[in-house]
């Protein structure tokens, strides 16, 4: 038992912070107005390649790096930490998906192009109206000329306009299955939405006899699989989200001053502070052994990953309204960037499901134990 | 990274029940002989054992089916006796240990008092120096197992012409002492009182009885507090003890119950906090084991486990609507497990309300963390730098 990070560990994630403290530049995004069009959303990942950053988790011997979940979880931390904008999550995302529904050869070629740095990826299973239980929903799919062709549309699609290639999930005569869709071909049209949180790209794409190819190796788990290491990905953005906004509005509660002393002073203040080092102490537990279940394949991995994403998601939430009750009313304006921590913990909170969804999956795992 | 606990074949563990299956009822004497009274404790008293050890020893004991002797003896194996190993003299540890550890002689904690609860520091409870002895003169209150007792661990003020804070020394007295008299709390559960009031009048304590030095019981007191803190950080429902969200769910589970949306939530989001606090406890336990400082995670872990296990005997209670009202200590079902006092809900809810107060109450331990862990301004306690004497005078408090 060790629940330390290791040297190695530790390294990884400081020169994410390094790299990312120089690289990361939110100050476009803090005009009023701004959207994430504003964001270079791109900007960084010619050097996000070069660090090797979508290679982390992919196979060695697809080409990868053959990192494991503790490994990228310490590079998605400062990501979310710094609220990064860059399309890391759809490549994520797609690659997993390719890893659980490819056939070896198309996991060969493609997860190959994305360790390589050519192939950015995107991940498309929520309906039009962002249900998750059924991710072929909203789209499907019909055999044509050898290959398949797709019809309909899918919501919330995150990193879609970036992306070369979209993964898309769609209702065959076989059941749900995932394709693959060129970004770029005939009958795609991606929507960039007018999302909330513009550290992040979130899009409507829609089908309209799109060329499609079949991932061979489709079967019905391997959305939950792929869902899975995306709960972690997220509740390790909100983790360190947690740490970020806390150390913000500690910082500011020292120097701010009413009534002749530090607001830091007031237990109005203090004990409201102190309530989130408790949550985020639970949530930085929680991301860490979840990160470790699904790298070691823990029989208890699913669990540990859904009690993650539901606890850091509502920890962070939390700690964003404290944030920005501590600052008071400058914390509400559009120039600081407590608004974009704000933002992101309310969208993290809503991408994969909600909370109480997550909280569902672990009470039917209890009771499957149980039974 | 390693978040694997000890497991089946762990040498360690095949040793420790290879002991138990040779000795099925030991003595205590035999226990702490082992070196499992206290195992913590460097040779000779304990085995010196890491947090690993430790944690492989109490679930030997737990699958043995005895009662740990810090169940027993919680006050001297837990809190208090490990201060003889740092402050203690030679003659102090072979008189008071070994009955200690073998659970023949029970201790007592007599800290609080009727007029400082919060304010540890300001104790009243005088002990003045008369030849080879002390005189010791004042209340104590809230003293779990003073009743029966055999050493009572006493802060008292030596010195009222310091700083409340410096003036306090500790003693280890005989509860039979005559001056000594102990009453009974009934607190609102109803049930068999936890809790006594200590009252001590005139009584005569050898001077040798005295703990380190003169005015060195502010420092001795806390780090016995924070060694308190730290074991109540586990996710049952009264101070870390007691009956868990695991439980919970599974007695709702049993009865159906668990198909009630509201209550299917609130289980699973009262689950998952108890998962992660037990995590915090492993995270803490891996820390000792790596030498990393321990510091702040008593303080926090209570902080978040004392609501949580309010809520926890509190979802339970609502589980059972009228019917949870009637006293009946078998609300829902739970395994055949033995936690002492807080073997049912009943009693574990309507014991909640000390959860937040014992040890500390959540408003000071939130202080506690402001301060120690972010940072934030301490209060200021316009008594800490003047004479205690003079801190009760109401002119110069308002002056200060």
């Amino acid at each position: 038992m060790n629940f330390a990070l290791s040297e190695d560990h530790v390294a990884l994630r400081d020169s994410a912070a390094s790299f990312l403290d120089k690289e990361v530049d939110l100050s476009p995004l803090l005009k009023h107005g701004a959207t994430v069009a504003d964001a270079g959303y791109d900007r960084m990942w010619g050097k996000i390649v070069d660090l090797g950053w979508p290679a982390m988790t992919i196979q060695e011997a697809y080409g990868g790096l053959g990192m494991d979940c503790t490994d990228l979880i310490m590079i998605v931390g400062e990501m979310g930490r710094t609220l990064a904008p860059s399309p890391l999550f759809g490549t994520l995302a797609g690659s997993w998906a390719i890893e659980a529904a490819g056939s070896e050869e198309q996991k060969e070629r493609l997860l190959g192009a994305v360790a390589g740095g050519e192939l950015k990826l995107a991940l498309a299973v929520a309906s039009p109206a962002g249900d998750l239980s059924d991710p072929g929903a909203g789209v499907n799919s019909k055999r044509a000329d050898g290959g398949y062709v797709l019809n309909g549309c899918k919501g919330f699609v995150v990193d879609a306009a970036s992306a070369d290639t979209i993964v898309v999930g769609a209702e065959s005569d076989q059941g749900n299955r995932f394709y693959l869709v060129d970004a770029n071909a005939p009958g795609v049209s991606i929507e960039v939405l007018d999302w909330r949180d513009i550290t992040r790209q979130v899009c409507s794409v829609s089908f309209n006899g799109a060329a499609a190819t079949l991932l061979e190796g489709s079967t019905e788990g391997a959305w939950e699989w792929v869902r899975d290491r995306l709960y972690l990905v997220l509740a390790a953005e909100s983790s360190a989200g947690i740490g970020v906004v806390l150390a913000d509005a500690v910082d500011y509660a020292k120097q701010r001053t009413a009534f002749g002393k530090p607001i830091g002073a007031f237990q109005a203040i203090k004990h409201q502070l102190a309530e989130i080092v408790g949550q985020r102490e639970l949530a930085n537990a929680a991301v860490q052994y979840a990160a470790w279940a699904i790298s070691s394949n823990a029989p208890d991995a699913s669990k540990a990953v859904a009690m993650a994403q539901s606890y850091a998601s509502d920890a962070y939430k939390a700690a964003t309204y404290r944030n920005i009750q501590v600052f008071g009313a400058i914390g509400f304006t559009w120039e600081m960037k407590n608004h974009l921590y704000y933002k992101r913990a309310r969208a993290n909170s809503e991408l994969l499901g909600s909370a109480r969804d997550q909280r569902e999956q672990v009470v039917r795992m209890l009771e499957r134990e149980a039974a | 990274m390693d978040f694997n606990l000890p497991g089946e074949n762990d040498p360690r563990r095949v040793e420790i029940r290879r002991w138990f299956e040779e000795n099925p009822s030991p003595t205590y004497k035999q226990i702490a002989d082992r070196g499992l009274a206290a195992a913590n404790w460097p040779a000779p008293w304990g085995l010196g054992a890491d947090p690993e050890l430790q944690y492989i020893i109490e679930e030997e004991f737990v699958r043995a089916g005895i009662p740990t002797p810090h169940s027993i003896n919680a006050i001297a194996v837990n809190q208090c006796g490990q201060s003889l190993l740092a402050y203690g003299t030679e003659a102090q540890r072979e008189r008071f240990l070994p009955p200690a550890l073998a659970c023949d002689e029970i201790w007592c904690m007599l800290f609080s008092e009727p007029s400082g609860g919060s304010d540890v520091a300001a104790v009243r409870t005088t002990a003045r120096r008369e030849g080879d002895h002390y005189i010791i003169n004042g209340q104590k209150i809230w003293n779990s197992a003073a009743d029966y007792a055999s050493v009572g661990v006493v802060v008292a003020r030596t010195d009222p012409s310091v700083p409340k804070h410096k003036g306090l020394s500790q003693f280890l007295i005989d509860m039979k002492s005559p001056g000594i008299t102990v009453n009974p709390i009934h607190d609102m559960t109803g049930e068999k009182p936890e809790y006594n009031e200590v009252f001590l009048d005139n009584v005569k304590v050898p001077a040798d009885r005295l703990l380190g030095r003169e005015g060195q019981g502010w420092q001795i007191t806390v780090e016995q507090l924070q060694t308190e803190r730290a074991g109540m950080t586990k996710p049952g429902a009264v101070w870390g003890f007691g009956p868990t969200a695991r439980e919970l769910v599974h007695g709702l589970i049993e009865t159906g119950k668990i198909k009630d949306p509201q209550f299917r939530d609130e289980a699973a989001r009262l689950y998952i906090e108890g998962e992660l606090l037990r995590l915090l406890v492993y995270r803490g336990m891996s820390n000792r084991i790596n030498g990393t400082p321990a510091g702040i995670e008593g303080n926090v872990g209570k902080m978040v486990a004392s609501p949580h296990g309010q809520q926890i005997s509190d979802l339970a209670k609502r589980t059972q609507g009228m019917a949870g009202l009637v006293r009946n200590p078998d609300v829902l079902p739970l395994p055949d497990k033995s936690y002492g006092l807080f073997s049912n809900w009943d009693y574990s809810f309507w014991f909640g309300p000390a959860a937040t107060l014992g040890v500390g109450t959540q408003e000071i331990l939130k202080n506690t963390v402001a301060e120690q862990v972010l940072g934030l301004p301490r209060e200021v306690d316009s008594t800490a730098l003047i004479a205690f004497a003079d801190a009760n005078k109401p002119n110069i408090q308002a002056a200060a």
